[in-house]
């Protein structure tokens, strides 16, 4: 699919946008996604779509690749009127998109997935020769021979980005293209998709909802809310909080986004501020204890190497760490669904049965699992269903579900946690990620539990989801809850904590209260370096 | 104990073990070579059997009004119509894949069983054909080229396979629905359509599989013909680890173990019960299965169907 875009380049300000999307309307039922719309993508530019989940960003932009069709409203390209059916149509219009959820097959190498969807011959030399050129010209190295599966989420995007450009689009769109990402993998991204724009002369479409993101990256910025354009213009003028209040219809207290500066700017010599801090009680006994967790993997790999964990009620102690440093395996140990080689796990002073399912639940530990799809919530259940489906005795009697209890009582919880939907009936799917996450943290608390273990509890939430969820947690803390934070977002974790430890390896390596973080000495022990004589790590660097 | 030896040394020296045996894989890698290429695009396809039993069918009618390739056309055609019921109402019905194939193979063998009974087909062997030198190696060398002619085309349609599925765009895409379907309908393919089209191919394959095992064997149409024949040749897919090469092996090996089920009786030897050697092919199939599957991992959406939105 070569395009003949060559005669468009230069003299490219006064011709009409790359893409303009006017009046776009779509429906969902009686949900309206997008109420008339307008978006426009210029060459040589990236533009930022910002808006919380369920802002009908994402819809936009599946109009925009023609995945959904609208309802209502016109695409122009260049000026012209088309109409975008499939995406094999808006390829062929030049328009490619970056998927938030990489889609690419991970039993087949990286030169074989470039050619996926191309048509003709097979000829893997040239597929091979045009993935080094793309790669050089644009400064993605990859080996067109790996496999996917052996690829890390950084390299798999620079996959992704080669499979959009390979197609020589004008277009590109990324969705969330940084969730997966660490920090170092999403500057390089920025860097490669600022060559793309300068170099290539594409118009670029970022959407995100992380503001520093947009502010640092984008030339251009749309807010969405609710289905509609709420501010647009160039990023230049506007600044983190303007941005925010547009984006959530309110003021939100960034304490997050000046977490994120503080450590960026002042290289932890200033604590973050404390923001009404649960002060930690002087209670005697742990609400939980863990003692030499060891835990292996059916391949082999270690686990959890010997991790031992105090959590004392009233206190939320933060577990830092790069990503597969064994926080999914304690998530999993706490919420019974993995055994343990040995060791133990006390729950105010009395041991639980690890590895038998339900034990942990009735031994007071309730948990806001890491992937709320995967196990946190049933999709095509109702609200009122997940809210009570960890527990059904309390709408039951003798075996049987007491219908008008079990509505009663969940309307009464989606009250009190603010779930915004149509009523208990509602399916789970129909809810925003935001909301879905309300329905586990409200069926998990409503069971007064002694311990709350949240697991990446802030993961795809926009700001004003995040924001409710801290505040969950910190009254949950303040009602005398023990609470374990694991999260790899270390914001997150600085804002919350009252406590951080550091596991690596599957252990924990390092541990400071709040008051003392040391931003440095964090950064080190979570690379699994220490920083001083008396904390050790297993296993010698190499 | 020497009897024992002799007795081993009279069973694998007779020419016949090898005849029989590859008669036995070759119906096995008409079938299997389609299952595989079924398989890595995402289905178990259950209705093997069925399409085999519909071609020796058709294969036995249609030798004579227009000989043995007529016979062979019309197997293929019975074949691809087993195949069309098992392909449409699995993908692009979403019906269970598995109730599609049992019903199917069910309905089949009662059709089969219907018309069989109606009108009498004859005798329908077809004489071997001599390959001239190749023949003449010793204890292989009949037994691959000194068959009837039917049997020969099976060794380009392996090759031709393997390319198909390892060199051509279409194979490239057929290997990645199996693996990830939505990854595959974000880059573009039609995932529900390739994998009607391997289900087409598998048909028409094993159609010609089954007119094959009725030319080059008994010659002799029952409805008993394929007798699980499509099942062994599912396990040994999985016995060869979705790969083309180990389905081979999956094949001969199969083949091999039902041919010493003939051979032993036929050479006089007693010692063990024939009823009891009969049941030998399906004992190995559930030991190699219990004991390779595991080791090998299969096409990660293999039996998954695929509907947009969902995972």
């Amino acid at each position: 699919m070569t395009s003949t875009h060559d005669d468009h380049v230069g003299g490219e300000r006064s011709s009409p946008p790359a893409v303009e999307l006017i009046g776009i309307t779509k429906h969902f039922g009686q949900i309206v996604a997008c109420d008339r719309v307008n978006l426009t993508l210029r060459r040589g530019q990236i533009h930022g779509v910002l808006g919380e989940n369920g802002a009908g960003k994402s819809t936009l932009m599946k109009v925009l690749i023609g995945l959904v069709l609208p309802d209502a409203g016109e695409v122009r390209l260049h000026g012209r009127t088309v109409q975008i059916t499939d995406p094999v149509n808006a390829s062929a219009h030049g328009i490619a998109m970056v998927h938030q959820h990489f889609s690419l097959v991970e039993a087949l190498t990286v030169w074989e997935n470039v050619a996926l969807g191309d048509v003709g011959r097979l000829d893997h030399r040239h597929i091979r020769r045009r993935v080094g050129e793309i790669s050089e010209h644009y400064g993605l190295h990859i080996n067109p021979d790996d496999r996917i599966a052996d690829l890390p989420a950084g390299m798999r995007q620079r996959v992704e980005i080669i499979k959009c450009l390979r197609r020589d689009p004008e277009v590109l769109v990324f969705d969330e293209p940084t969730s997966v990402l660490s920090p170092s993998e999403s500057e390089f991204l920025f860097a490669a998709l600022r060559r793309v724009v300068t170099e290539g002369g594409k118009a670029v479409a970022l959407v995100s909802h992380k503001l520093p993101e947009i502010l640092s990256v984008t030339d251009e910025v749309t807010i969405m809310r609710d289905g509609r354009v709420v501010q647009s213009g160039s990023t230049g003028g506007t600044h983190a909080s303007a941005l925010a209040k547009a984006m959530v219809g309110r003021s939100v207290v960034l304490r997050r986004e000046h977490a994120a500066f503080g450590v960026i700017e002042t290289d932890g010599d200033q604590p973050v501020p404390e923001v009404a801090a649960p002060r930690r009680p002087a209670a005697t006994e742990p609400a939980l204890r863990l003692i030499d967790l060891s835990a292996i993997g059916r391949d082999g790999r270690v686990l959890l190497g010997g991790l031992t964990l105090d959590v004392y009620p009233g206190e939320i102690v933060g577990v830092a760490g790069v990503e597969d440093n064994g926080q999914r395996t304690l998530g999993d140990v706490l919420s019974s669904l993995a055994n343990i080689e040995s060791g133990q796990v006390l729950v105010n002073g009395v041991e639980v049965a690890t590895g038998k399912a339900g034990a942990m639940a009735k031994a007071g530990i309730a948990v806001i699992p890491e992937d709320r799809h995967d196990s946190g919530c049933v999709l095509d259940f109702t609200v009122a269903e997940n809210l009570f489906i960890a527990d059904p005795d309390r709408v039951s009697r003798r075996g049987l579900i007491n219908m008008a209890t079990m509505r009663a009582k969940a309307t009464q919880l989606i009250e009190q946690f603010s779930i915004n939907c149509t009523g208990p009936n509602a399916p789970m799917w129909s809810l925003s990620g935001g909301n879905q996450q309300r329905v586990v943290m409200a069926r998990e608390l409503s069971h007064s539990p002694k311990v709350l273990v949240a697991a990446q509890p802030t993961h795809g939430l926009d700001v004003g989801a995040i924001e409710y969820m801290s505040d969950q947690l910190r009254n949950a803390a303040v009602a005398g809850v023990g609470v374990l934070l694991i999260s790899t977002e270390l914001e997150e974790i600085l804002d919350l904590s009252d406590r951080i430890v550091v596991i690596y390896n599957g252990r924990i390596i390092g541990e400071m209260p709040k008051s003392e973080v040391d931003i440095a000495r964090l950064g080190l022990l979570m690379g699994g370096a220490t920083s001083d004589a008396t904390t050790t790590i297993g296993g010698s660097g190499d | 104990m020497s009897n024992f030896f002799s007795a081993l040394g009279d069973i694998f020296t007779n020419e016949s073990l090898y005849r029989n045996a590859i008669i036995a894989t070759v119906v096995l890698l008409f079938a299997a070579s389609g299952e595989v290429v079924a398989e890595k695009a995402g289905t178990i396809n259950i209705s093997l059997e069925a399409m085999m039993l519909a071609g020796a069918y058709a294969a036995a009618v249609g030798q004579g009004r227009a000989g043995v390739w007529g016979g062979l056309g019309m197997a293929a055609i019975a074949g691809l119509v087993v195949a069309g019921v098992q392909a449409n109402m699995s993908h692009r019905l979403s019906a269970d894949q598995f109730v599609v194939g049992l019903v199917l193979n069910v309905l089949v063998l009662g059709i089969v069983g219907f018309l069989v009974g109606s009108n009498e087909p004859a005798s329908h062997i077809v004489e071997r054909t001599k390959v001239p030198v190749l023949a003449e190696v010793p204890l292989i060398g009949p037994a691959l080229f000194d068959q009837p002619w039917v049997l020969y085309l099976v060794y380009p349609l392996v090759p031709a396979i393997w390319f198909l599925v390892y060199r051509t765009r279409w194979g490239l895409e057929v290997r990645a629905i199996g693996e990830d379907p939505n990854a595959s309908d974000v880059s573009g393919l039609s995932v529900n359509k390739l994998r009607r089209q391997t289900i087409y191919l598998t048909g028409m394959v094993a159609g010609v599989g089954g007119g094959y095992f009725l030319y080059a064997r008994s010659g002799r149409f029952e409805d008993s013909l394929i007798g699980g024949r499509g099942y062994i040749a599912i396990a040994a897919v999985i016995f060869g680890g979705w790969t083309l090469k180990g389905t081979v092996a999956g094949c001969v090996a199969f083949g091999l173990v039902g041919s010493l089920v003939l051979t032993i009786p036929s050479l006089g030897y007693q010692a063990i019960d024939p009823a009891f050697l009969a049941m030998a092919p399906n004992v190995v199939t559930i030991v190699a299965m219990t004991m390779f599957a595991k080791r090998v991992r299969q096409p990660a959406a293999l039996a998954r169907p695929f509907i947009r939105g969902l995972k």
